[in-house]
């Protein structure tokens, strides 16, 4: 869904060049895309680069540009972005499927009691029953010098 | 690189390897890789007592993949890749992947499984290691034998797969693990593996089922809300709100076809740090090439867009079998929505606020923009194999031309226009309308001729001495080698291949060096191209299976 545009405020002509698609069916909202440039195959970047590589060409940045024309709405925000925002506060932040959520902190969401309560849950009784099936080939060291065998690894 | 190496240290030196380890030591990044492996040996605790873990040698959004040894019962050392899921993962997403590894893996080329160990929501698959090239690294050093072997072994791969009803979504080289000296090769990563309407692998059905979904956000709006904004907040903020509406839109959908968003856009916040294949290319030790740091760059900038819309997840529990007809059209009433109404814009270059109103069309479209087909990127909702043997077209594509990524493009729309820019835009077009979409382009842009095309980007070109009429000659080789004005990158490679033809001349007679040199690209068949043309079909239903593909004359007599 990368090319919703503003509801509102994108409606007349589509500025050359574009590519519009829309499903026959006329039933969904037809999706677009605006360039400043429609793409060429530019033989003359050096291997192994992609014939399609910008960068070089636009340091500027025209996918900046293209992100913009899309989409009005989110044009001061693309701008206002840092390009690389520390790895680490990115890392943190997605979706849990387990509970359904979002969280802002990985570590932080996995210790909730929600998560918890879940991570040890049955619900992972699937999951086992496919392991039960594996046939377990490791030699298990109890501490440096014992040997032991492991027949139950998971819990 | 840094495994390759230091594997082979290992056997060869093993003080040598200690010393190397220590001095990398100092390295942050390697002690903040210990601290990963300490709190992965703590989440799961069972790994004490069976692995050596060396290093992490993958990372992904949705999994970090480790090298470790374990000794077997057989009495041998083996090495094995210990991928640790994130512990937000589903249970039946984990299932899912683990049952396509155990059923369908472990010949042919799939990855196998060898155990899995789990601690709560901590599930570590382990799997045999298989040391692996990076595709940039060797792409221009294979001969066109290699290549004929490499999509030869491509093929088996997704045969097995697509013969379980598993499409993968996300074939590319760095899921494609190639070991170029011991000729081995496994597809890995079936994390974003959906299965077809009749899917041999169970699980995969489970979460299938559209109406299901459709019941299911339904019926739980906070389902459906986490489930389509799952964007983090660090993604742009257009992304998030096309998600948002996406599920709202989703959620009152009368389609079938509507296909959830997992943990949509995901992926799209973490761009610059990680890539869905773990096991592959993005790992810390496969850059060792002279491209490396304009290389590394590009391709996380590439992944970056990777989204994962579509992995979906429909547990059971959740269903419930309300029919979504009337609730959808009962809540776009309330939000004063048009339902459907149909407008004048259709096939035109206009859009208005009636057309624009409708609900967003939500298809899978998981795995990296420049390896989608054209139905995933014009979001047809029904998507099948065909979609895999696309994006092994485009691997192939990068191996005839030399060029990797062959596309690169942010988003769905821009490498629709880079495809239409190989494949002809009238072609493109025609195409679409056979899965039900209409593509309105402005730019006329004729189909190219595949060899030329190929022989041109990998500058093998030598324009008279083929007979094929529609390959001009005379300017070719100009336009073959790269113009370095105002391109620091490009003047820096350029030096970099003169010192390696120079190397290479010195040490032989020139004539020899050139016959050897050429590795077999100076001949390529027309049979490459004819199935390469095959695998770039615009139209899914008639685009060749992996099962044909085998049987291609481009595989006649392949010595294996």
């Amino acid at each position: 869904g990368k090319h919703v545009t503003a509801q509102k405020s994108k409606t007349g002509r589509l500025k050359n060049p574009f590519i519009r698609v829309e499903d026959t069916s006329r039933q969904y909202r037809p999706f677009y895309l605006q360039l400043p440039s429609f793409p060429f195959l530019n033989y003359s970047v050096p291997k192994p680069y992609s014939p399609f590589e910008v960068d070089k060409k636009y340091p500027s940045g025209q996918k900046q540009t293209q992100s913009k024309q899309r989409n009005k709405i989110n044009s001061d925000k693309d701008c206002g972005m840092p390009a690389q925002l520390p790895q680490k506060d990115k890392k943190k932040r997605g979706y849990c499927e387990c509970c359904g959520k979002k969280y802002e902190d990985l570590q932080t969401h996995l210790e909730s009691e929600r998560h918890q309560n879940f991570a040890q849950s049955t619900q992972y009784k699937v999951v086992d029953d496919i392991i039960s099936k594996l046939v377990y080939e490791f030699v298990t060291y109890k501490d440096d010098t014992t040997k032991i065998r492991r027949t139950k690894c998971s819990t | 690189m840094e495994t390759m190496l230091k594997s082979h240290r290992d056997e060869q030196h093993p003080h040598q390897a200690e010393d190397f380890h220590r001095k990398l030591e100092q390295n942050s990044k390697l002690s903040g890789m210990k601290k990963d492996i300490e709190k992965l040996y703590e989440a799961v605790p069972q790994l004490v007592n069976v692995f050596k873990i060396k290093e992490k040698i993958g990372e992904g959004t949705f999994s970090s993949v480790y090298l470790a040894t374990a000794q077997l019962q057989t009495g041998f050392e083996e090495k094995m890749a210990l991928k640790h899921l994130i512990p937000t993962s589903h249970p039946l997403r984990i299932a899912a992947e683990l049952q396509c590894l155990t059923v369908a893996g472990g010949q042919d080329n799939v990855m196998g499984v060898k155990y899995c160990f789990r601690k709560n929501d901590h599930v570590v698959i382990v799997m045999p290691y298989l040391e692996h090239e990076s595709f940039l690294d060797i792409l221009n050093s294979l001969s066109f034998e290699e290549v004929r072997e490499y999509m030869f072994n491509l093929f088996k791969a997704l045969r097995r797969i697509h013969h379980f009803g598993i499409v993968h979504r996300d074939v590319k080289p760095s899921n494609f693990l190639y070991n170029r000296q011991l000729k081995k090769y496994a597809l890995v990563d079936f994390g974003l593996a959906q299965g077809t309407p009749d899917t041999k692998i169970e699980l995969l059905k489970t979460a299938h089922s559209e109406d299901q979904q459709e019941s299911c956000l339904q019926n739980n709006p906070a389902v459906a809300l986490g489930n389509g904004v799952s964007v983090s907040d660090t993604a742009p903020k257009q992304i998030q709100q096309s998600a948002s509406k996406a599920a709202d839109r989703r959620s009152s959908s009368l389609s079938k076809a509507q296909i959830k968003q997992g943990r949509g856009g995901k992926e799209d916040s973490v761009h610059h740090s990680v890539q869905r294949s773990v096991f592959g290319e993005r790992n810390f030790n496969v850059y060792t090439s002279t491209y490396q740091e304009n290389s590394c760059t590009k391709l996380i900038k590439q992944a970056k867009v990777i989204d994962v819309s579509s992995r979906k997840l429909v547990t059971k529990k959740k269903i419930i079998s309300t029919k979504t007809v009337s609730n959808g059209a009962a809540r776009k009433a309330a939000s004063g929505c048009p339902l459907n109404l149909p407008c004048d814009c259709y096939a035109t270059d206009r859009v208005c606020s009636v057309c624009l109103s409708r609900r967003q069309q939500v298809a899978p479209r998981a795995g990296t923009p420049g390896f989608r087909a054209p139905e995933v990127l014009t979001k047809c909702p029904t998507q099948t194999t065909a979609i895999d043997m696309w994006s092994a077209g485009i691997i192939f594509l990068s191996l005839l031309s030399g060029r990797y990524p062959f596309f690169k493009a942010s988003d769905d729309l821009t490498a629709l226009a880079q495809i239409m820019t190989v494949r002809g835009s009238r072609e493109t077009i025609q195409a679409a309308r056979t899965f039900g979409k209409s593509v309105v382009c402005t730019q006329v842009v004729p189909a190219q001729n595949l060899r030329t095309l190929c022989e041109k980007l990998r500058g093998t070109n030598n324009g008279c001495k083929r007979s094929r009429g529609e390959v001009p000659c005379g300017s070719e080789n100009d336009s073959a080698l790269p113009c370095a004005a105002d391109k620091p990158c490009a003047l820096e490679t350029l030096g970099k291949q003169i010192q390696y033809q120079k190397s290479f001349q010195e040490g032989d007679g020139a004539l020899e060096v050139k016959a050897t040199d050429m590795k077999g690209w100076d001949q390529v068949p027309d049979e490459a191209y004819d199935l390469l043309d095959k695998l770039l079909d615009l139209n899914p239903a008639t685009r060749i299976t992996a099962k044909e593909a085998l049987l291609h004359p481009f595989f006649k007599d392949i010595r294996l």
